[in-house]
């Protein structure tokens, strides 16, 4: 027979929390699943949103992983940079030694040698093939010189601290290091990473409105369904809930997607740069995206999908009323 | 305390004249009553206003002791779960089952997915459509419809059950097999409004008339001929 309203009626509407809670969590992963689901079974419907999403994240992935070469390139180079710290013509011998551990003990430096003035000058002798002539000269000429390799781990920051110590000790005469071009290599970086920046929350944004536009047309074709929905007492969050993960959904594949464009992107270009590499005589290898990095793009690809789905579910859902 | 109470509610759509002019009426709990007019009188506009639906623009109406004039608009889906709807078209979503459609609103006031299969059975099996749960909508009688309509009113026990026209398009035989299933549902104690046009069956069944004319109302009371009470129809029909 009929089930029995008014006696259960007040009862009804206090279904213990327990059971309420348990529901909304499992109203959450079954809304989850079955957006997921209804997107998976109509691929054609929304192939196009993955792929813009996809093609929008990975030309940020894809020059990412360049600069992320690009740096480990330049650190490379760095230790290649030795400098040369000239000493004070004069400069006694105990007062060298005493600097070069002085040098030897910072932590941007790998390696500390010392050429005495003495040693400079028989080393020159030597190589000029002068020889007597400069016997003729009333002093040695030539400064001590303490040569310095960076540790290639140490930032560029710290190598130059270190330098400006060096250049402070009344003892030092001048400090030389070829940096130039290193130092505009960084600044090319430094430069080309701000435009990045500004091109990836473009693209950030064209991922936000072409989300919302998608969801937008999903929230035109399912009106009747919203309208009875909240009919029968659906909240304005649980009627937004299915377009927000879908939301979430599209900018996950969306990031999938552009996973596997960048690991065959970086398939089709570690070979050849290898191969460029080692004419040079570098050991220098193409790094993939790392996983970290790997995961931060899959992480941003579904916020921004659901902040396109909540920018347009706040926008045309809340009208729609009974 | 009464389970609606309109108190001297107009309501004003366009400047030129009131869809409904100083109502006043109260609907005990579990009565049963019919709201009858021509059309454009008033009838659905007044449903509407116990669901919040529209928002009166003069005058006060209580819904189960609630005053709905500034409830907020967070507070409006749980009104709504207490009062159950019946539209002459349906509404039904005919892109899922017949369970997915009863099991709706249980699903959104929250019920553990334990609980939503028996609910929903029994719902179908009072008003005659156990059996169906797998079904179409679309694939159903005009009649099959309706009742799938009214098992998704009354599957989450609302002490409130309104309906518009239900029995619109039905034949007469059908139309009094669908009044005698609110019958049923006024029998085990739920409130029970029903607006029609149909006034032969309303002679016939008796009960309290709220007649609405160009947006005023007059209380009938119960018919003189027959008192309240069901009539003996098979309403399961089959
Ligand atoms: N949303 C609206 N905007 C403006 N006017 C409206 C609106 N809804 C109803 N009306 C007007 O209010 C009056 C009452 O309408 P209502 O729908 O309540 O009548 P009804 O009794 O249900 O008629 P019917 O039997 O034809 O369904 C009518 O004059 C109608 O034109
Ligand atoms: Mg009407």
């Amino acid at each position: 027979m009929a089930i029995k309203p008014s006696s259960a009626g007040a009862s009804a509407h206090q279904i213990r929390l327990r059971n309420r809670l348990s529901g909304w969590s499992q109203q959450h992963q079954l809304v989850a699943v079955e957006t997921l689901v209804r997107l998976l079974r109509q691929p054609f419907a929304s192939i196009m949103t993955w792929l813009v999403i996809a093609i929008a994240l990975t030309l940020p992935g894809a020059v990412w992983m360049t600069f992320d070469n690009l740096t480990q390139l330049s650190s490379r180079f760095q230790q290649s940079g030795s400098i040369s710290v000239y000493l004070m013509p004069g400069t006694r011998e105990e007062v060298a030694v005493g600097l070069q551990n002085a040098l030897n003990a910072e932590d941007s430096v790998a390696k500390v040698s010392y050429i005495s003035a003495d040693q400079a000058l028989s080393e020159f002798r030597r190589s000029s093939g002068l020889g007597d002539a400069l016997d003729l000269l009333p002093d040695n000429p030539l400064p001590g010189v303490i040569m310095i390799e960076p540790d290639l781990r140490a930032a560029p920051a710290e190598v130059k601290a270190m330098i400006a110590r060096a250049e402070h000790e009344p003892a030092v005469d001048a400090v030389v290091m070829d940096d130039a071009w290193l130092n505009r290599l960084e600044a090319l970086i430094a430069l080309s990473q701000r435009v990045v920046w500004v091109v990836s929350v473009l693209l950030g944004i064209s991922i936000v409105l072409i989300v919302g536009n998608t969801i937008r047309m999903s929230i035109a074709n399912r009106v009747d369904e919203i309208r009875v929905m909240k009919l029968v007492g659906a909240t304005d969050a649980w009627v937004r809930r299915p377009f927000l993960y879908t939301g979430l959904w599209y900018g996950m594949i969306g990031g999938l997607i552009s996973w596997l464009l960048l690991i065959l992107g970086w398939l089709l270009v570690s070979g050849p740069v290898r191969n460029l590499a080692s004419l040079y005589g570098s050991e220098f290898d193409l790094h993939p995206l790392s996983a970290a990095v790997a995961l931060i793009l899959l992480l941003s690809a579904m916020f921004l999908g659901w902040a396109g789905a909540w920018w347009s579910v706040v926008r045309h859902l809340d009208d729609i009323e009974p | 305390m009464s389970m609606v109470r309109f108190d001297q509610v107009t309501k004003r759509y366009s400047k030129s004249k009131d869809a409904l002019s100083d109502v006043s009426f109260e609907l005990q709990h579990g009565e049963f009553a019919f709201l009858t007019g021509h059309s454009g009188a008033g009838k659905s506009t007044l449903l509407k206003l116990m669901m919040l639906m529209e928002r009166p623009s003069k005058g006060e109406v209580f819904v189960d002791g609630e005053l709905l004039n500034r409830m907020k608009p967070s507070r409006v889906p749980f009104l709504r779960r207490k009062v159950g709807v019946v539209f002459q078209n349906h509404q039904l979503l005919f892109d899922r089952s017949v369970y997915d459609n009863v099991a709706l609103p249980l699903l959104i006031a929250g019920y553990s997915p334990s609980e939503v299969p028996r609910r929903v059975r029994a719902a179908l099996d009072s008003v005659g459509l156990l059996g169906f749960e797998k079904r179409n909508p679309i694939e159903l009688s005009g009649g099959e419809q309706q009742r799938v309509g009214i098992a998704r009113a009354v599957v989450n026990k609302p002490q409130l059950l309104l309906a518009d026209e239900p029995t619109g398009n039905l034949d007469p035989e059908l139309s009094e097999e669908i009044m005698n299933l609110f019958l049923r549902f006024q029998q085990v104690g739920v409130t029970v409004l029903i607006a029609t046009h149909d006034i032969a069956l309303i002679e016939r069944m008796g009960h309290r008339r709220l007649i609405l004319d160009h947006g005023t109302l007059f209380d009938k009371g119960a018919g003189s001929d027959k008192n309240a009470g069901p009539d003996k129809g098979d309403a399961n029909g089959h």
